[in-house]
């Protein structure tokens, strides 16, 4: 019952959250000169002033700022994020056609991580101050220190114009096309790096202090080789961790993406954030905002509760 | 819905708006003079300001401060401001009160108006572009009589030497200072053979691949790498993946700005007429067209076809399309203007009133990619399609009508004698009658419309933001009928009737350090504007071949004409002679620019000057820089004006 009420009370928190981060995030828009208006007539002589007055009336635009969220509100709340303006499409009609190609580089990306971090971490718990594990942890460390924008340049130097073989440009084929693969390759290994790392830096230290816990010593006792010891006992318990931090930073990959797209030209959600930022599309910021910070929250409650269904001493209040 | 009449605001042309303003307006401005209560005296403060967003121009800007400050004459303090907040900032009609120094860019075209009017036109202060709020009442009368008289348009030798008078003219006042002209870059594989671009980016493609107006052709051939080719080596099909740097906004002619919908739409549309590089017009969709008849007359000659329509918010308010307003109505003004719609133009043209009437004979046997024959019906309801549409303002700054004679014959009217009326008014792409009946924007792949038109190209496939493909018109009229057609064309037999490229594969992407990286990798062919860092590479590179063009942009900057001491035009000449121009182009730009020795830039030459060569040798020597004149000249200032100098 404990987990229920807690799932609930963590589910009723949502919309407040979601509510402070529309306000701050429309509040920042706004702080910043400039609005799609402005950037729609830039440089275009043939705009005058009364017709820039009369977008800015159509778009509502000149209300007082108030005014203009309390509309956007609700919208939102009748499931209508805004237009983009100057065109034709609407803000959540973007969102969901560029989700696709995000969640296919944030899924590779966390499967390149799981893959890298967990037996690197069982090694390196394993070889504890050993070479091995010195090396795993240098490595490590590196990963996290690395700016995910300077490894995607440096990959794509290394790779597509030095050693050829990948394409510089981004894919065409749909998603679903193995071909896909191939293109994921490059981008995905960048955006799942600093959670490799992390993953693995806390993959080895939960498994070392395992390594330590009496009923390994018993197992030891007991003649079970060792193989079956780390592999059937300490690393199910190990995990533990390893499955709550895969699930925060779930969420961290897809807000990281943001830089790794527009490096590699992804057709997603971060490429079009930034172009969203750059032509003040109100709108979209708002949406692509709001489904990042829902998004967040929810990850972080899947961590919660994948930790306490692993580990049942866990109790909530 | 989208488009309704509120859209379709007093896009009068400034000129004509000032011309409704007539002397009250040159008054309130000249009345600035001298308000101001602070005493000058040297040094003078000045403030620069600049776009931040713009590095290039930041830097010279600063240089140019330096220099000023190193005559001692000057203390200057450099103001950057972001790209919007400086565009609101420099656009407000009070903005040439503040005194500052403001640096800019613009575009022009082969129009030398364009270098001109949108600088020192009086009418654009605080709309476009001149920020500096010229009153310059005689060199407003100049530009009108270089495009707006009867004589001019007749006589186009005349037209040239009235823009010979301008140039000097604009010079000794130097209400601006033209720094240099904007150098496109464009870099292509050995791949690619023939490949010319224009002065602007929007058409360069579309000219490249196709234009016997200058015997342009591209075609791939990958075995010859040599770079030197000839028509005889011409190869025909292949694939030509261009790397575009943003995205097509849209594809419908009327509803779009930018130049990347421009582009895509060149490579699919057709216009009456075409260009070549030096702007001069060949007949295209039209086997030719003559100049019937020019009157006499000014815009209130309309008077009475016009309506009265209401004023609200100082805006207009109708839904009809306004081709002209009063020249003595002003909607800043009144409570209602006197305007011409389509409703009574016919009885207009009827009665005879009209600036301008230009034939065209259209070619028999063309055919848009859905199979529709074009005729002079497509040109009137293309143009029907312009009205309201986000570029009603500049069509109908000329275009007054256009009339259906016969099934190939179509006239087109314009308001007032216009020395560029062959020019402006078939400026428009033409429309297959389904499509020209789709509302505003609609005419997109994203709306469920492929577009369609006469050209070489049929549109294949778009996806946003990612690509854009077109394939080579199999049934394209030129090829039909032969280039013998043209009744102009007097080039080699060999000259293809179209372009040879089967495929146009355009990639959009945005990073320029990533196109730059396609293009080394082979995945495309051409690009324009990789990071100035990677160019002296290409440079010293066999397997790219880098073309300069020098564009239409022009970087410049306004002098506080209404401001003491900036008034005094002997101080605006000074400090001009203090714009290390060669220095700015060759140091700041890599040398990708042209310093502007005068303000038309060398492609506009044959439109602009009877003698372009004899312009830029007189001109040149107010623009070099030169330290000791423009102390001469500054002390002149001082001593005849009293000013205090403590230099």
């Amino acid at each position: 019952m404990g987990l229920q009420r807690f799932i609930l009370k963590r589910l009723l928190l949502i919309p407040p959250i979601l509510f402070g981060v529309s306000i701050v995030t429309f509040a920042l828009v706004h702080l910043t000169p400039g609005d799609p208006v402005s950037q729609m007539v830039a440089m275009n002589p043939n705009v005058d002033a009364a017709q820039e007055a009369e977008l800015r009336a159509r778009y509502g635009l000149d209300d007082p700022l108030v005014v203009q969220y309390v509309d956007w509100m609700a919208g939102v709340l009748q499931g209508d994020f805004g237009e983009v303006y100057g065109s034709s499409q609407d803000a959540a009609g973007v969102l969901v056609a560029r989700l696709p190609e995000t969640i296919a580089l944030g899924l590779f990306g966390w499967v390149f991580a799981l893959v890298i971090a967990i037996p690197t971490g069982i090694y390196a718990a394993v070889k504890k101050d050993q070479l091995g594990d010195t090396v795993s942890r240098f490595l490590a460390l590196s990963g996290i220190s690395i700016p995910n924008f300077w490894l995607g340049l440096m990959l794509i130097l290394l790779f597509p114009l030095t050693l050829g073989g990948w394409p510089v440009l981004p894919p065409r084929e749909s998603l679903a096309s193995p071909a896909m693969l191939w293109y994921l390759v490059l981008p995905g290994i960048t955006v799942g790096t600093a959670s490799a790392a992390a993953i693995m830096r806390v993959m080895r230290t939960s498994m070392a202090e395992e390594l330590n816990k009496e009923y390994v010593t018993a197992a030891r006792a007991k003649g079970l080789p060792e193989r079956t010891i780390i592999l059937k006992h300490v690393l199910r318990n190990s995990l533990i961790s390893v499955v709550t931090l895969a699930a925060t930073l779930t969420a961290g990959i897809v807000a990281g993406s943001v830089v790794v797209e527009v490096v590699f030209s992804w057709p997603g959600l971060g490429r079009e954030f930034v172009d969203a930022i750059h032509g003040r599309e109100i709108n979209l910021i708002m949406a692509i905002t709001l489904f990042i910070g829902l998004f967040i929250v929810i990850m972080n409650l899947v961590a919660d509760v994948l930790y306490a269904m692993l580990d049942p001493r866990i109790r909530y209040d | 819905m989208v488009h309704s009449g509120k859209e379709s605001q007093p896009t009068i042309p400034r000129r004509r708006l000032l011309q409704g303003l007539g002397a009250a307006g040159a008054v309130s401005i000249a009345g600035c003079f001298g308000d101001d209560g602070d005493e000058v005296s040297f040094p003078l403060q000045v403030t620069f300001e600049v776009d931040a967003d713009q590095a290039d121009r930041v830097e010279w800007t600063q240089l140019i401060a330096q220099l000023w400050e190193n005559t001692g004459y000057f203390e200057v303090d450099v103001q950057t401001h972001a790209s919007d907040d400086y565009t609101n900032r420099i656009f407000d009609p009070a903005y040439p009160e503040n005194g500052y120094v403001a640096f800019l860019g613009l575009s022009g075209t082969y129009n030398p108006e364009s270098f001109v009017d949108a600088l020192h036109g009086t009418a654009n202060q605080g709309q476009c572009c001149n920020v500096n709020g010229l009153g310059y009442d005689e060199l407003d009368e100049m530009i009108d009589q270089a495009r707006f008289s009867t004589d001019v348009v007749e006589d186009d030798a005349l037209r040239r030497e009235r823009y010979d008078e301008i140039w000097p003219e604009v010079q000794e006042y130097a209400g601006s200072s033209i720094i240099h002209f904007v150098e496109d870059v464009w870099i292509h594989s050995t791949d690619v053979h023939g490949f010319e671009p224009t002065p602007f980016v929007e058409t360069s493609l579309s000219y490249a691949l196709h234009s016997p107006q200058d015997e342009v052709v591209t075609w791939l051939d990958e075995n010859n790498t040599s770079g030197e080719t000839d028509l005889s080596d011409l190869q025909e099909g292949g694939t030509l993946h261009y790397g575009l740097d943003a995205n097509i906004d849209s594809f419908d002619p009327p509803y779009s700005l930018d130049v990347r919908s421009t582009f895509a739409q060149e490579l699919l549309f057709e216009q009456l007429v075409a260009t070549d590089f030096e702007g001069n017009l060949y007949p295209w969709l039209a086997e030719r067209w003559e100049v019937l008849d020019v009157n006499d007359i000014d815009r209130s000659a309309y008077e009475d076809y016009m309506e009265s329509v209401p004023v609200e918010d100082g805006a207009i308010a109708t839904d009809e399309q306004v081709l002209l307003q009063h020249p003595e109505d002003s909607p800043g003004e009144d409570d209602e203007v006197r305007v011409l719609t389509p409703e009574t133009v016919d009885d207009a043209i009827d009665d005879g009133v009209f600036g301008m009437q230009i034939r065209y004979d259209l070619h028999e046997g063309i055919e848009f990619h859905d199979g529709e024959e074009f005729t002079a019906e497509n040109v009137v309801l293309t143009m029907e399609r312009y009205y309201n549409s986000q570029l009603e303002a500049q069509t109908f700054d000329s275009l007054l009508h256009a009339v259906a004679v016969d099934e190939y014959t179509v006239d087109l009217y314009a308001q007032v004698p216009d020395a560029e009326a062959e020019r402006e008014l078939p400026g428009l792409y033409i429309h297959s009658s389904a499509q020209a009946e789709l509302p505003g924007g609609d005419l997109d792949p994203r709306e469920g419309t492929d577009p369609v038109g006469t050209g070489p190209y049929v549109f294949e496939e778009f996806e946003d933001e990612s690509y854009y493909v077109v394939t080579k018109n199999d049934d394209y009229w030129l090829e039909d009928l032969g280039l013998d057609a043209l009744e102009w064309w007097d080039g080699p037999e060999e000259f293809p009737a179209g372009p040879v490229i089967d495929e146009i594969d355009v990639d959009i992407v945005p990073e320029d350090s990533t196109r730059s990286g396609a293009l080394q990798t082979g995945e495309l062919h051409v690009t324009e504007g990789v990071p100035m860092d990677d160019l002296d590479d290409y440079e010293a590179d066999d397997d790219f071949v880098v073309n300069t063009v020098t564009t239409g942009l022009y970087q410049f900057l306004q002098y506080p004409v209404q401001v003491e001491p900036f008034d005094d035009e002997r101080l605006r000449q000074a400090v001009n002679h203090l714009i290390p121009r060669e220095q700015i182009v060759d140091e700041i730009i890599n040398g990708y620019g042209q310093p502007a020795w005068v303000m038309l830039p060398e492609f506009a030459r044959e439109t602009g000057s009877a003698d372009y060569d004899a312009l830029v040798e007189e001109l040149r020597e107010y623009n070099e820089f030169d330290e000791e004149r423009a102390i001469e000249l500054i002390e002149e200032v001082i001593e005849d004006r009293g000013y205090e100098s403590s230099v």
